[in-house]
């Protein structure tokens, strides 16, 4: 059954087309649950506005300071933006290291197996609901802000590059929380591992301080490494939307994301033999 | 006399909590370890900052050290000793505040000893470190710090008291309490003079996040009357609130009973 | 002297109205709809030291939040009380020394804990000094026969084992009263006759008056020597327990099975057939108006007798039945004033 992967999507056919129907069903419906909670959204965009409100403190600080209007090629105003955008990323994620884990363990992986789905793919649907509105709300709150205090994004091209960039760093994050969440295969406690992959987003993704002011060496290690492309792509694509550094940050991308859902499949594969041979 | 009792009572229940976080002695290590690390990994951010800017508002990379080191401690130090703190608003919402009613011990404080927060020990230990590392190893300035640092503990289980009271009056409050104590922390750890106006107004009143971070810290680097004054008064000022805003709300207290109709 | 003394007793709480989904929440938050749920309506009773009362009711019918307000839990919206001369919630701190808890559905033994950690900080609780408590733990361990459970952490005790910990907790400054809220909550049978047993002894050895509330009958029946029946807020009957069975235990239920097949309708005067099936019939009748012995003869008389099962109603049929004439009389108070 695990055939069904993305790898196999070839040709739309009409059963093709059926198979994403359903995927799209199961991530609307997790949409629409969505809005069942408000509360959780509520605050969540309460936490979105607070970051956001001490940034825009620390850094209109720190350019007055500095007595320039650029620092490292970004304004203020591109500064902010680029920090709503990661901050946005950052808080709209749901805990899917955590929830595969808990299916690998309690069996249910097992018992998805000969369901008409994929586990990874409805992983996937799921997860992209649940994250959409979040991302939607807390774009919404902390634009508002940023535009309010300092004015509209810096370059308009930004809105439709950052969509295809914030999808491609989505799924690159979902990659990675999914292996996470598959190490439950071999590992009790999966958490240690979430909680390192989560410091390693927030320092070497660019979340709370662009990759742009670390020392040279730094950054250039950053880039080198997939947790940049979750958060600083995106971030970057939409307050600077020029066409090289949009094409090359993407096209970096689409290199992560090809090799991590290659390094994913096996992984479950790996992990689904494992089970196999155990019996669940 | 009623002090002594009370405190008594207190050492006797201290002694359960870790009794009890003992119960698991690899997970408590790496909670405390652990917190210590998470701690770590958000001071890089300044380590960062400060290798490309040389100060913010007037405070540099030492001035930062004391500061989480003032906040750490304090925040571990209250929710390892007062750690219920953090689910007061849920026991009053399902109404397991009935344990602490049917004992012969002031409720409140009852409740509040009756959670450590294990992770808050690696808070408290992270915040010695960080002071530490801030080289500051004068007598007074070591005393100064743990003024501080007991006062800002006094302040955050009074803020987090006061937050999650308001369960009395809207039910469920947890989520707008963990937001308030996030704002608090969130707020703590910048230097006050990154705000200004109404905003710093809200920081010394609302969400008291200065005067467990900022006004501590500058104190510790170096003694005014003011602080002190603003330290101490305000610990005393919101510790009297909260428990008074509790009692009042102890009266509407519904033991889990309140129904939530769906229509 | 009354140990309890209640006096049109009342309370209601707030109920908030929230229509389901981001609406309703939106709406709620702006407009709360409130409706006043009056749990318990002006009730008014008395308990002797050293009695045995049980309160029974269905669900939701009041017991809870009465003995809510009777330890100071909860303040009435309405009424009077005294508990041992003190006015619970006015006197909440010096009314637990005297008083021992225990609420079936929360849990008072430190969970990571072995028991008797919980039971030295009790102690220190109810500041007693370190001797005593250690006397008194001898003691109820002996009691409740728990001296090899109390070294092991709470979460590893079944629940009946942990329910015998309870007791035996809230027993340990020498309460002169005990109330039990659903003391035998989710237990099974032997682990409820255990409990059942080791109360009652305390009430005779050490005459601590006992205030129990449950929806099973069968602690009531086990233990109680009054009892009082509660439904919507009110006392609808109160009496002893002796007297409630000899109102209502005179109506047996008999179940018989003949070796053939039976073609006949079974006739007896006084007797009620409820079921024929094809070798069996299950009987009721009062026998206070037909004799058990003359009715017996009867069955045999009509066939080989294979099987035959005499069975008075549980106490919980009694107590429903008290219920529902309780309903019909309220349906009947409504349309009358309509």
């Amino acid at each position: 059954m695990p055939s069904m992967g993305a790898s196999s999507t070839i040709g739309l056919s009409g059963s093709r087309l059926k198979a994403l129907d359903k995927y799209f069903s199961i991530f609307k419906i997790q949409l629409i649950n969505a809005f069942a909670y408000p509360a959780d959204l509520f605050s969540r965009v309460f936490s979105m506005l607070i970051f956001m409100w001490v940034f825009l403190q620390l850094w209109t600080v720190t350019y007055a300071a500095m007595g320039q209007t650029q620092i490292d090629g970004l304004t203020l105003r591109d500064t902010l933006w680029y920090l709503m955008i990661a901050e946005m990323v950052l808080l709209s994620k749901p805990r899917l290291a955590r929830t595969i884990a808990e299916n690998v363990k309690d069996g249910t992986v097992a018992y998805l197996l000969n369901r008409p789905y994929h586990f990874l793919l409805y992983q996937l649907s799921v997860g992209l609901g649940d994250s959409l509105l979040r991302m939607v709300v807390n774009a919404a709150a902390g634009g508002a802000l940023i535009w309010l205090m300092l004015g509209p994004p810096p370059n308009w091209l930004g809105v439709p590059l950052v969509v295809i960039a914030l999808l491609f760093a989505w799924c690159i994050d979902f990659c990675l929380n999914a292996m996470i969440g598959l190490l439950a295969f071999l590992t009790e406690d999966v958490s240690a591992f979430e909680w390192i992959y989560s410091k390693l987003v927030l320092i070497l993704g660019g979340v709370l301080i662009p990759l742009d002011f670390f020392p040279d060496w730094l950054r250039d290690f950053a880039l080198s490494l997939p947790f940049a492309y979750t958060t600083y792509a995106p971030a970057r694509i939409f307050i600077d939307p020029a066409w090289s550094d949009f094409s090359g940050l993407l096209l970096r991308q689409v290199a992560w994301l090809v090799a991590l859902s290659i390094l994913l499949g096996l992984f479950f594969q790996l992990g689904v033999r494992r089970l196999n041979v155990n019996g669940g | 006399m009623k002090m002594f009792r009370e405190l008594r009572f207190l050492t006797a229940l201290w002694k359960a909590n870790l009794l009890s976080a003992m119960e698991y002695r690899i997970p408590f290590l790496t909670q405390v370890l652990g917190m210590m690390l998470n701690n770590a990994v958000y001071f890089v951010f300044w380590v960062i900052f400060f290798d490309r800017f040389d100060n913010v508002g007037g405070w540099g990379l030492r001035d930062m050290f004391i500061l989480f080191g003032i906040v750490a401690t304090s925040f571990g130090l209250g929710i390892f000793l007062f750690g219920n703190a953090t689910s007061l608003a849920d026991h009053i919402a399902t109404g397991r505040l009935d344990y602490y009613l049917s004992l012969p011990r002031p409720v409140l404080l009852h409740q509040l000893a009756s959670r450590s927060v294990t992770s808050g020990l690696g808070d408290f230990f992270y915040g010695l470190v960080s002071f530490a590392f801030a080289g500051q190893y004068g007598p007074q300035s070591i005393a100064r710090f743990l003024l501080g640092a007991i006062f800002g503990a006094m302040i955050f289980v009074s803020f987090l008291t006061l937050v999650q009271s308001l369960a009395f009056w809207i039910g469920n409050a947890s989520m707008i309490a963990s937001q308030a104590t996030n704002a608090i922390i969130t707020f703590a750890l910048y230097p006050i003079t990154l705000f200004d106006g109404s905003a710093k107004l809200i920081l010394f009143t609302l969400i008291p996040a200065a005067l467990v971070g900022s006004v501590p810290a500058e104190f510790v680097r170096a003694f005014t009357w003011t602080q002190l004054f603003q330290i101490v008064g305000a610990g005393l000022v919101i510790c009297t609130l909260s428990i008074f805003v509790f009692y009042r709300g102890l009266r509407r207290y519904e033991s889990g009973s309140a129904i939530q109709v769906q229509v | 002297m009354a140990a309890i003394s209640v006096h049109r007793l009342a309370k209601s709480f707030e109920a908030r109205q929230k229509a389901a989904g981001m609406r309703g929440s939106l709406r709620a938050l702006v407009r709360p709809v409130k409706r006043l749920v009056e749990a318990v309506r002006e009730i008014s009773f008395e308990m002797d030291q050293a009695e045995l009362l049980g309160f029974i009711g269905p669900n939701g019918a009041g017991k809870s939040t009465t003995i809510k307000m009777l330890t100071g839990i909860l303040h009435p919206t309405s009424g009077h009380a005294s508990v041992l001369d003190f006015v619970p919630w006015k006197q909440r701190q010096k009314l637990a020394f005297h008083i021992g808890t225990v609420f079936g559905q929360r849990p008072q033994l430190w969970y990571h804990l072995p028991a008797v950690d919980t039971f030295l900080l009790f102690g220190k609780i109810y500041e007693m000094d370190d001797r005593e408590t250690e006397r008194r733990i001898a003691f109820l361990a002996e009691a409740f026969e728990i001296q090899h459970l109390l070294e092991t952490p709470v979460r590893k005790l079944s629940l009946g084992q942990r329910m015998r910990c309870e007791v035996a907790a809230s027993l340990l400054h020498k309460p002169r009263l005990l109330l039990l809220d659903e003391p035998s909550i989710g237990l099974d049978v032997v682990a409820k006759q255990r409990i059942r047993d080791t109360v009652r002894r305390m009430n005779d050895e050490e005459g601590v008056g006992i205030l129990l509330t449950s929806h099973d009958a069968g602690d009531i029946e086990a233990l109680c020597k009054r009892v009082i029946i509660i439904n919507h807020g009110q006392i609808i009957y109160q009496d002893r327990v002796s007297a409630l069975k000899r109102q209502y235990l005179t109506t047996k239920q008999v179940d018989v099975r003949y070796d053939r097949e039976i073609e006949t309708a079974f006739t007896f005067p006084g007797v009620q057939v409820l079921k024929t099936g094809r070798y069996g019939m299950k009987l009721r009748f009062d026998s206070r108006r037909t004799s058990v012995e003359r009715v017996i003869s009867g069955l045999a008389e009509f066939g080989n007798l294979v099987d035959v099962t005499i069975s008075d109603p549980s106490l919980e049929r009694v107590i429903r039945t008290i219920y529902e004439a309780d309903e019909t009389r309220r349906k009947g108070e409504r349309n009358g004033h309509a």
